[in-house]
């Protein structure tokens, strides 16, 4: 028998069935077999053969060119990745931009969901929509429209710096590029999280800003002492997704770096793998390096999680 | 309220269809009767019109043709393909990833079935897809290099166009003398084909083998001098290091403030595509050397095609390799539908038939030149790393160019980077 | 808690108060803001559309105004663009529309009632295994797809369906995510007693599933199908490994191909920007059209309650 969960209202005891119809207990079993299937099919051995396959590499054998053969190496493809400099100082880098671009973008999102239920405020319907369009832009025109936004002779606010006498803006200089990549996620992110937020905003009973309003409590008060903390759950979720997303960046990099001489190669872990996988022809050490950047990934996550988890219940309690 | 079965309906049929669809669509050529199914991947433009004609006139060897995307992302995705098994029949491969795929076993041993076109190509041409005596590929183009620049702005600006390195340093100072906005050309890192052309055009040699052994000469002298002479020349501000053909560039293109591209003989129609208001303007000359009176230059690009070792059928590939490479009507559609530079002698006889390309249409030897810069090319080894090399060799002279150290040592540590990812694939490198 | 009674009572006084008195009150809650919030807000939603005003700018450019004129001034080009866009490759533009409309209708399809079956097994059965097989699930959304990518197109060769639709449409369908989110959504929509009361009439699983649950589903059944399209749209790496044929490609494996001939083929610049911008309507009137239905508040629930 399981526990029944706290949040269920009890059973009046009439209503409970001591008899059931044998299906009903497969019942559930049947239903989530097809996604069941699905994900050991395309999710778990899939996983399964990228880690068996970390474990081996390729190595030639007799002659000039002699034919590769697949051996097995134990796990000499970990250590080569923990190794190598450019991979950890990926990680360094996807640290800065995360910085950058996590905080910006649940903070825009956060503005932009109050101003959206504050009241006395206008052309929300219009911003709404806008604010939401860049969600539905795939990553890889989007990163293309950004480079032609940024390169000094086609950029337009270059153009106005340039005729105001400043000079054109180092978007994808050293100095720029954190800025310019983080930028372009958030232009894309905030709208999707912005909504995640508002939607939250829009479930809370509106008479808990009543009694705030009697009391003398002007909008902004009202926001930062009632709204943020009661959406505090989407802000996390939102948080969260941004976490995995930085984590896993890899389009705006890859799509940008024909057009500038900054982002190398292997600039962030997923551009690095993505060049073993494809570039040089070492499927097995990117097996391996991907193992690792998905082990990362989820105990980053769980830490996080369980971080969030302790506050809010010592909140609570 | 709404009824889902319509729709629960259209599910489960559309799940049964796929069902009788997989079952329908297994192999391709599983009949023996009726004709030979090829499958061919390469990238060049308008290669299509190419395969169709093929068709026509071959209606026992029908080809299908597919757009396997440029260089380096068909190279992946042929890899993985061989590897599954699922390859083409016949594919296009540059000449710097061709050791890689050999490697990899993708092509297959074509000695058999391409004697009879070897006198179609030059020497150097033909060793450039023979490897200790094995045949695996047809030449398809090359690329022989050549300095293309816009011979108006020069003749504006009073500079002469250089016939050596050293010339060509003196053009730079005078163009940024004569117009500080303006830059002779652009020279970044990640044009690896560029400085494997022009070291070796000095006496290098990046890769080598002999028997059983390699060496790697990314870093020896003649390499290094190279090195150091670009150096000087960036670091006096004379060329810039900003990547091609970025919207950026395209733009400098247009407005004449960027002079030349060395290359090879294939730029006139790259440019042509981003910059056609500047046709007319253009020139091509040979590359400058590093020797008053030396003539000869590497190729910098250029692909050959191979037969697949997933071929089941490596006869009809080979015979419609030979076809779209040796022959005089294959030549002809690849000079004049897809602006190629063919490998083959007959092909580059043709093209001083043809009208120059449309960036330059006033020179009109335009081909001659072309045919006298491919008649003395010196070939040039790769080795089964390159796409290694070149990434390696980009980050690290980025980054000598970035923090200011010598350019010697990128191409110490990209030699050294080579050797060590050879030696742990297994291969014997004799400067260990 | 407040009686609904009490709180119709209160917002009814706001009612019946006249509307320019409510909105001075407003304002004057607003603390002397002003139009500040409304500008911000303006400011926020120019921002957003600039790159999207700039894409159909620059499609109506024709090839030698693309870097040469001042970036958002109009090109005379939009005609020749669209011709060249429709007429490449006779016409792969719109075998490249239709494909992606495929992958990600029918994946999306598929994967709402995929996952509407398993989120409401989740949230309204206890089963042994239960919380093994919703963990498990979550997991997967940790995992990036470039480590799945090649390891599924091993596995799709060995059953021959590489370089088919079908290589590019299963792997869709699995879809973590949306599994969470109905779960989450059957939580709150479904109600017990209702399930109870349907199984006391004799009512057998399946049918409770068809008739009573899918309905209440609907709005969180829309929200997933809305983002499911959108991630499958938008999807990049698995249709460009397992797909060989440039017909069978969605737009975004063409948009990019446009762009990378390798070096001695000139990248089709204009091509792929009218391509890109064509490629941005159908999406944004989805997104438009549904903008009713979705109900993202779904999203953050799970952690709430």
């Amino acid at each position: 028998m399981t526990t029944a969960s706290p949040r269920r209202a009890a059973k009046p005891a009439a209503s409970s069935k001591p008899r059931r119809a044998k299906s009903n207990r497969l019942a559930p079993y049947f239903f989530t077999t097809p996604a069941i299937v699905l994900y050991i099919v395309f999710t778990v051995i899939p996983v399964a053969y990228a880690i068996w396959l970390s474990l081996r590499a390729y190595r030639v054998t007799g002659g000039a060119l002699g034919r590769k053969q697949d051996v097995f190496v134990w796990f000499e493809n970990y250590l080569a990745v923990l190794q190598d400099e450019t991979f950890l100082a990926g990680f360094g880098r996807l640290l800065i931009y995360g910085v950058i671009a996590i905080p910006l973008t649940l903070g825009l999102a956060l503005l932009f969901a109050l101003l959206l239920d504050a009241p006395a405020v206008r052309a929300k319907r219009f911003s709404r929509t806008a604010i939401f369009i860049p969600y539905a832009v795939p990553g890889v025109v989007a990163a293309l429209l950004w480079g032609f936004m940024y390169l000094p002779s086609t950029s337009p606010f270059s153009y106005l710096t340039k005729a105001a006498g400043l000079g054109s803006i180092p978007f994808l200089e050293e100095s720029g590029i954190f800025g310019s990549l983080a930028n372009i996620a958030i232009w894309g992110g905030v709208g999707f999280n912005m909504i995640i937020i508002y939607t939250s905003l829009r479930g809370i009973p509106a008479d808990i800003y009543e009694s705030a309003r009697l009391d003398g409590a002007n909008e902004l008060q009202i926001a930062w002492r009632i709204k943020i903390p009661l959406v505090a759950p989407a802000l996390v979720l939102t948080g969260f997704f941004s976490l995995i997303g930085t984590i896993q960046l890899y389009s705006e990099p890859a799509t940008l770096r024909p057009m500038t001489s900054t982002i190398s190669a292997g600039w962030v872990p997923l551009m690095a793998i993505y060049r073993d996988a494809f570039g040089t022809d070492n499927l097995p050490q990117a097996a391996a390096a991907s193992t690792l950047l998905a082990v990362g990934t989820v105990l980053v996550s769980a830490l996080v999680l369980r971080l969030v988890n302790r506050r809010r219940n010592g909140m609570e309690s | 309220m709404r009824t889902h079965r319509p729709l629960a309906a259209a599910v489960a049929g559309l799940a049964i269809i796929g069902v009788a669809g997989l079952a329908g669509c297994s192999g391709s050529d599983a009949s023996s009767d009726g004709p030979v199914q090829l499958e061919y991947w390469a990238w060049a433009s308008n290669s299509q019109d190419v395969v169709d004609q093929w068709n026509k006139e071959n209606p026992d060897i029908q080809v299908k043709y597919t757009d396997a995307g440029g260089g380096t992302d068909s190279s992946a995705k042929l890899l993985t393909a061989n590897r599954a098994g699922n390859a083409p029949d016949v594919a296009l491969v540059e000449y710097t990833t061709l050791p890689a795929m050999i490697v990899a076993d993708v092509p297959t041993d074509i000695t058999e079935y391409v004697g009879d076109v070897e006198d179609a190509f030059t020497e150097g041409t033909w060793a450039q897809t023979t490897f200790g005596g094995v045949v695996y590929g047809i030449p398809q183009d090359v690329g022989p290099m050549a300095n293309v620049y816009r011979a108006d702005r020069f003749e504006e600006l009073g500079v002469t166009p250089p016939t050596t390195w050293a010339e060509f340093r003196t053009a730079a100072e005078a163009v940024k003398a004569a117009d500080p906005a303006t830059v002779i050309a652009a020279l970044p890192p990640a044009e690896f084909g560029f400085w494997a052309g022009v070291s070796t055009q000095a006496g290098g040699q990046w890769w080598s083998s002999e028997g059983d052994e390699w060496t790697v000469g990314i870093a020896d002298e003649p390499s290094l001098e190279v090195a150091d002479f670009f150096q000087a020349l960036v670091e006096d501000g004379l060329v810039s290091t900003d990547p091609l053909l970025t919207p950026e560039y395209n733009a400098a293109l247009n407005n004449g403030t960027m002079l030349s591209w060395p290359s090879a003989v294939w730029a006139p129609s790259v440019i042509e595509n981003v910059a056609a208001d500047t046709s007319g303007g253009w020139a091509m000359a040979p590359l400058p050397q590093w020797t008053e009176g030396d003539a000869a230059v590497p190729y910098q690009g250029g692909s050959a095609l191979v037969v697949t070792t997933s071929s089941d059928h490596p006869e009809e590939a080979a015979k419609f390799a030979k076809w779209l490479n040796a022959s005089e009507a294959g030549n002809e559609l690849m000079i004049n539908t897809q602006s190629l530079y063919p490998a083959a002698i007959v092909g580059q006889e043709m093209t001083e038939r043809n009208d120059p390309p449309a960036l330059m249409p006033q020179q009109t030897d335009f081909y001659a030149v072309a045919a006298e810069i491919s008649a003395d090319t010196i070939p040039v080894t790769w080795g089964p790393n390159v796409n290694l090399a070149r990434t390696v060799f980009a980050d690290e002279l980025q980054k000598a160019i970035d923090n200011g150290t010598p350019w010697r040592d990128a191409f110490i540590a990209t030699q050294k980077a080579v050797i060590d990812d050879m030696v742990k694939s297994g291969f014997t490198v004799t400067n260990d | 808690m407040t009686s609904t009674m009490t709180r119709s009572i209160v917002l009814g006084d706001e009612k019946n108060r006249s509307a320019r008195s409510r909105r001075a009150s407003e304002r004057s809650r607003q603390g002397g803001w002003g139009v500040l919030p409304t500008i911000v807000l303006i400011v926020g939603a120019i921002y957003c559309l600039i790159p999207v005003a700039w894409v159909f700018t620059a499609a109506t450019k024709s090839r030698s105004e693309l870097f040469t004129t001042f970036t958002f001034a109009p090109g005379s080009g939009l005609w020749e663009n669209l011709v060249e866009v429709f007429t490449y490759e006779d016409g792969q533009y719109l075998l490249w529309c239709l494909n992606s409309l495929l992958y990600s209708g029918v994946a999306s399809v598929l994967s709402v009632f995929v996952s509407a079956m398993a989120g409401f097994a989740l949230a309204k059965y206890s089963f042994r295994g239960r919380n093994a097989i919703f963990f498990g699930f979550l997991v997967g959304i940790l995992i990036p797809g470039i480590v799945l990518a090649v390891p599924q197109y091993l596995l799709m060769s060995t059953v021959g369906l590489t370089g088919t639709q079908w290589s590019v449409l299963l792997p869709s369908i699995v879809s973590p995510f949306g599994i969470y989110l109905c779960r989450v959504y059957a939580m709150s929509a479904v109600p017990q007693e209702t399930l109870e009361a349907a199984r006391i009439d004799g009512a057998g699983e399946w049918r409770i599933f068809r008739m009573i649950v899918l309905p209440l589903m609907v709005p969180g059944m829309v929200t997933v199908f809305l983002l499911h399209f959108i991630g499958t749209w938008n999807n990049f790496l698995l249709p460009y490994i397992m797909l060989s044929d440039q017909d069978l490609y969605p737009l975004t494996v063409g948009l990019f191909t446009l762009l990378s001939k390798g070096s001695g083929s000139p990248a089709l610049y204009s091509v792929a920007i009218t391509g890109a911008a064509i490629s941005i309507i159908p999406l944004v009137a989805l997104v438009l059209s549904l903008q009713r239905y979705w109900r993202l508040d779904l999203v953050s629930g799970g952690i709430k309650g």
